[in-house]
């Protein structure tokens, strides 16, 4: 079932379409973004090394601000991160590196990791925010964020 | 552009318009607020009408709205607004919390922009191949003329309804008693069906026959309990929000307090244990390990269809321990002599029926009924539901269960309560039914009766019977060619007057073999496709509507936003069809049929409640009782999202006064007014059931899943529930896949004599081998296909927990496989 309006993973395809473009067109991204330039009013901001989560298989780091606690993680090979508020009542979901999925100890919901923070089971009526991450020599830069955070009416505060 | 469309919420404005809204889905009945402003306006970060200051981010557990929890609409009068609907936190039942379907409330409005757009609008009549939309008086005149053609010339049981008798979202009390108004004192027809199975009938019997109503105490008391017995169900998933705020508190030892204050003097108060009656291994037992740990939990993996002799075994060894509470037993109770020696099974039998060890059946029965360091009885709290309900035999099931209840006096006091957790909530005021209605062992199987070519006439009332029926595939089957005998005498008569066309359709019925189907609900299903007239009715926060949750407790979920289209609630559509009947009959001056046909003088809900719930108190069928004519929607509205138990007792300062618990006197629903036993021997498998059992490979057993509601209606249409299960799971042993070549993803046939239907492979240890379960409901892979035709006889209840079935792989579809996760769910 295609979903008629921006769904979560249209939402991720235009991402990845607008940075393409962002390469090639920087002005006309400019005109569709907010004050500083960047993707959807959101700062870029280096969250950690690449080569040091390949080792660790996890890092935290906080984004799109310091009350936003994330964790980026390898998983099929890649760097994904996620925000680590549960998107039922906000309690600090856990990483289980086996199961490549998060625990919420509240109540239980479970978020997988490899698939975009989909909801495995639980209360929660959103999957887990994704954190958009894109490498640069070494470096994880952190760059959007596709879903609402929890205990927000706006990701960016003010 | 500032924002994408997920990352950012408007918030209501302080003044915005608020209402209580009562959870349209499940059971539990959760608390919501609404709020509803002007499109363009918004609250700000520090200024809103959550009184929530966003621009600090707020804490775990506090107030929030998630992407699901807003949507805009636009109202009969043009304009667009936003609605915002969220947990409210001074709701006693839920305390801010919401689950993952009642969260998503705000998501299921009509909204030109999502997929909820395609909800019917305008009643719609039969037409050169397809629906048409119409006005009002065009569609009852039609069907008021055919009706009444089947009333004159072949008596009213010619025309068969199955219809929600429920409370929440497609129910409550005002439809309920509009839907019985017409079909029972206005038509009077006795062939009766229930929206999800084929008969008129009750699915707790037999808890009612011994005395004992289903739904007799608090999701408090659950708090005190010192053991809760869960049979054949799955609250974390499908009673989430008593589970996880309830249920939880008690597990972990957070209501010792509250235990002490209520128990006796010196009575021993610790924290809870739980016990499950379960084939599989469920999410709700693995969280109850995680709160309670796993020396607190206990779960009886049970073989198919032996509950009654687990419940037998320890009604046998309670009796023979001495644990039983005598004093009541002979004060309140009768049949037990006769109860305890028919029902006597040795522990080593019953181990070898059910699979489950003797050390655990005696365990369980400790857990349940010997004395605590104190002295004192524990306090039981005994829940059931579909798993037994819908088991090997309803009756006996239920019995067996109610049975054990009575012996450790687990109903009436603090702490215990034997119930039916429930599916929707509850909703219950009609006439009584027509004079002659058979009892329940004689009750007419409608769906079959209807397959069969029975009927001329067939309302499908909020309900979607090929998904929710025995043996789906073939009652979809004929349904249609009964539906196309119509269709075809309706093309021939093309632009006919509706006399013309009622007199057609009438004759296709009556002499071709046909059926004329009318159709109300709130989407086109494979219904639309067979319906002649369609009606569009309206919802939860579309209308006032008044329901009871599991614990009795009556609330007014309030009207938010404006019905799609010329869309009403289904008491008003009963008005419209009994109305045009009447006038009919009025205009060849039959005034004693007209007669039949008054009392739908109704403009609102809130008529039509006064009317029924708070109209007729004793006289009629009505969970309100003689005492729901104290009942207003004044009054509900001031006692807010917290209501009023039934039975209201009083009013007083303005504030209705209910009932935690039922049976605190000991005086129970008998003649004599003691609980009465029954015995319950083990039910034999049904001989279509062996047949199947024979044939093919699979047990199959089926449920539910947490974001899925009913029939999927609302919640196919979610952009969350919908990815993660775009068709039905079919749960399967990692043994049993190796063996036949299945991975996680892909596709299986599921087979046998009564239908088929494709399946997503989960591999997973929650089932055993040589069990498969399957998600129940799905329009797209509906597992009633392969249930069979039969109901236990002496209450018409199908078994669709049971059946059987061979599967073939049939290989991937890629966008399935790769959108879903697989990942284990216990
Ligand atoms: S637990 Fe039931 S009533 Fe409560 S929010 Fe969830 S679906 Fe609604
Ligand atoms: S806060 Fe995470 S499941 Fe409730």
């Amino acid at each position: 079932m295609k979903e008629p309006q921006s769904s979560r993973r249209g939402f991720l395809k235009a991402a990845a379409g607008m940075t393409a473009v962002a390469a090639a067109a920087p002005a006309l991204l400019a005109s569709q973004s907010s004050k500083n330039g960047n993707f959807y009013g959101y700062e870029e901001k280096v969250v950690g090394l690449a080569s040091k989560i390949k080792g660790a298989g996890e890092m935290d780091f906080n984004y799109p601000d310091v009350d936003s606690p994330c964790k980026a993680v390898m998983v099929n090979g890649q760097i994904k991160a996620y925000s680590l508020l549960c998107t039922h009542k906000g309690c600090p979901i856990m990483y289980n590196a086996t199961k490549k999925a998060f625990r919420c100890p509240c109540h239980f919901s479970e978020f997988d990791a490899q698939l975009d923070g989909q909801m495995i089971i639980g209360q929660a009526t959103e999957n887990i925010p994704e954190i958009l991450v894109k490498i640069e020599d070494d470096k994880i830069i952190a760059y959007g964020v596709n879903g609402l955070i929890y205990g927000r009416e706006s990701n960016i505060k003010g | 552009m500032g924002f994408s469309i997920n990352d950012k919420r408007p918030l209501p404005p302080v003044g915005a318009t608020k209402k209580n809204i009562t959870c349209e889905f499940c059971i539990v009945g959760c608390g919501y607020t609404a709020y509803k402003w002007p499109k363009g306006t918004s609250g700000s970060d520090k200024r809103n009408a959550l009184g929530v200051d966003f621009s600090k981010q707020q804490p775990a557990l506090g107030v929030w709205a998630s992407e699901q929890m807003v949507n805009s609409v636009i109202d009969r009068d043009g304009k667009e607004y936003n609605v915002m609907v969220i947990p409210d936190q001074n709701c006693v039942v839920n305390l801010g919390q919401n689950s993952a379907r009642g969260g998503a409330m705000a998501a299921t409005l009509y909204s030109k922009s999502t997929f909820t757009r395609d909800r019917l609008k305008d009643p719609q009549v039969y037409g050169g191949n397809n629906l048409n939309r119409t006005t009002w008086g065009d569609a009852t005149d039609l069907a008021a003329r055919v009706l009444k053609k089947i009333i004159d010339n072949d008596g009213p049981d010619q025309i068969a309804f199955k219809a929600f008798d429920h409370g929440g979202g497609g129910g409550g009390y005002e439809n309920t008693w509009g839907t019985g108004k017409l079909f029972f004192k206005a038509i009077q027809t006795r062939s009766a069906a229930i929206h999800n199975r084929p008969a008129y009938n009750s699915e707790v019997h037999a808890t009612r026959e011994m005395g004992i109503g289903e739904l007799n105490t608090s999701y408090y008391d659950t708090e005190l309990s010192d053991t809760i017995f869960v049979i054949g169900a799955n609250p974390y998933e499908t009673q989430s929000n008593l589970f996880i705020m309830h249920w939880a508190q008690n597990l972990q030892g957070g209501t010792i307090d509250a235990k002490k204050k209520e128990f006796d003097r010196g009575e021993t108060a610790e924290s809870g244990k739980i016990i499950f009656v379960d084939p599989r291994v469920t999410s709700s037992i693995t969280n109850a390990v995680a709160l309670a740990g796993k020396d607190n939990v206990l779960h009886l993996r049970i073989k198919p269809g032996t509950d009654v002799t687990l419940m037998n075994a320890l009604f046998t060894y309670i009796h023979e321990k001495g644990w039983e509470a005598k004093d009541f037993i002979k004060k309140h109770t009768e049949n037990f002599k006769k109860t305890a020696n028919a029902n006597a099974v040795s522990l080593r039998k019953a181990s070898k029926v059910t699979g489950i060890s003797v050390s655990d059946i005696k365990k369980a029965a400790s857990w349940i009924a010997k004395p605590k360091k104190s002295g004192h009885r524990p306090r039981t709290a005994i829940y059931y539901e579909k798993g037994i309900i819908w088991g090997i035999k309803n009756y006996e099931n239920v019995a067996s269960i109610a049975n054990l209840a009575i012996l450790t006096q687990s109903v009436g006091r603090v702490g215990t309560g034997v119930c039916r957790l429930g599916g929707h909530q509850e909703g219950y005021v009609r006439p009584e039914t027509p004079e002659g209605m058979p009892g329940r062992k004689n009750l007419v199987v409608i769906d079959a009766e209807a397959a069969e070519g029975n009927y001329l006439a067939f309302f499908a009332w909020g309900c979607n019977p090929f998904v929710d029926s025995i043996m789906g595939e073939r009652l979809a089957t004929s349904i249609k060619r009964r539906s196309d005998i119509v269709k075809k005498a309706m093309s021939r008569n093309i632009g006919a007057d509706n006399e013309t066309m009622a007199d057609a359709i009438y004759r296709a019925c009556k002499y071709d073999g046909g059926l004329f189907m009318i159709d109300i609900d709130i989407y086109p299903t494979f219904k639309s496709e067979v319906a002649h007239v369609e009606f569009p009715a309206a919802t939860t926060m579309e209308m006032n509507l008044t329901s009871m949750n599991g614990e009795r407790r009556v609330r007014l979920s309030e009207k938010i936003v404006d019905a799609p289209g010329t869309a009403k609630p289904d008491c008003l559509i009963a008005a419209e069809i009994a109305n045009a009947i009447k006038s009919l009959y009025k205009k060849e001056g039959n005034t004693k049929m007209a007669k039949r046909f008054e009392g739908f003088n109704w403009k609102t809900e809130e008529d039509a409640f006064n009317d029924g719930f708070a109209g007729q108190g004793a006289k009629m069928d009505s969970q309100g009782g003689p005492t729901g004519v104290l009942a207003s929607y004044d009054l509900l509205r001031a006692n807010g999202n917290n209501g009023v138990q039934n039975p209201i007792k009083k009013v007083s300062n303005g504030k209705l006064v209910g009932t935690r618990r039922l049976y605190t006197d000991n005086k129970f629903g008998t003649k004599s007014g003691k609980a009465m036993f029954q015995p319950t021997p083990q039910p034999p498998m049904p001989r279509q059931v062996k047949n199947q059992m024979k044939k093919y490979e699979f047990w199959v057993n089926s449920g539910r899943v947490n974001e899925v509601w009913q029939s999927n209606y609302h919640t196919s249409r979610l952009p969350m529930p919908s990815t993660r299960w775009p068709i039905a799971p079919m749960e399967i042993n990692p043994k049993d896949a190796h063996a036949k070549g299945i991975s996680n993803g892909d596709l299986v046939m599921l087979h046998n004599d009564y239908g088929s239907i494709r399946v997503v492979a989960y591999v997973t240890d929650s089932t055993r081998s040589g069990e498969l379960f399957v998600a129940f409901g799905f329009p797209n892979s509906p597992l009633n296909n392969l249930v069979t035709d039969f109901v236990d006889p002496d209450t018409k209840i199908p078994f669709y927990k049971g059946t059987a079935a061979s599967m073939r792989k049939i290989g991937r579809v890629e966008d399935i496989a790769n959108t879903m996760s697989f990942k284990s769910r216990i």
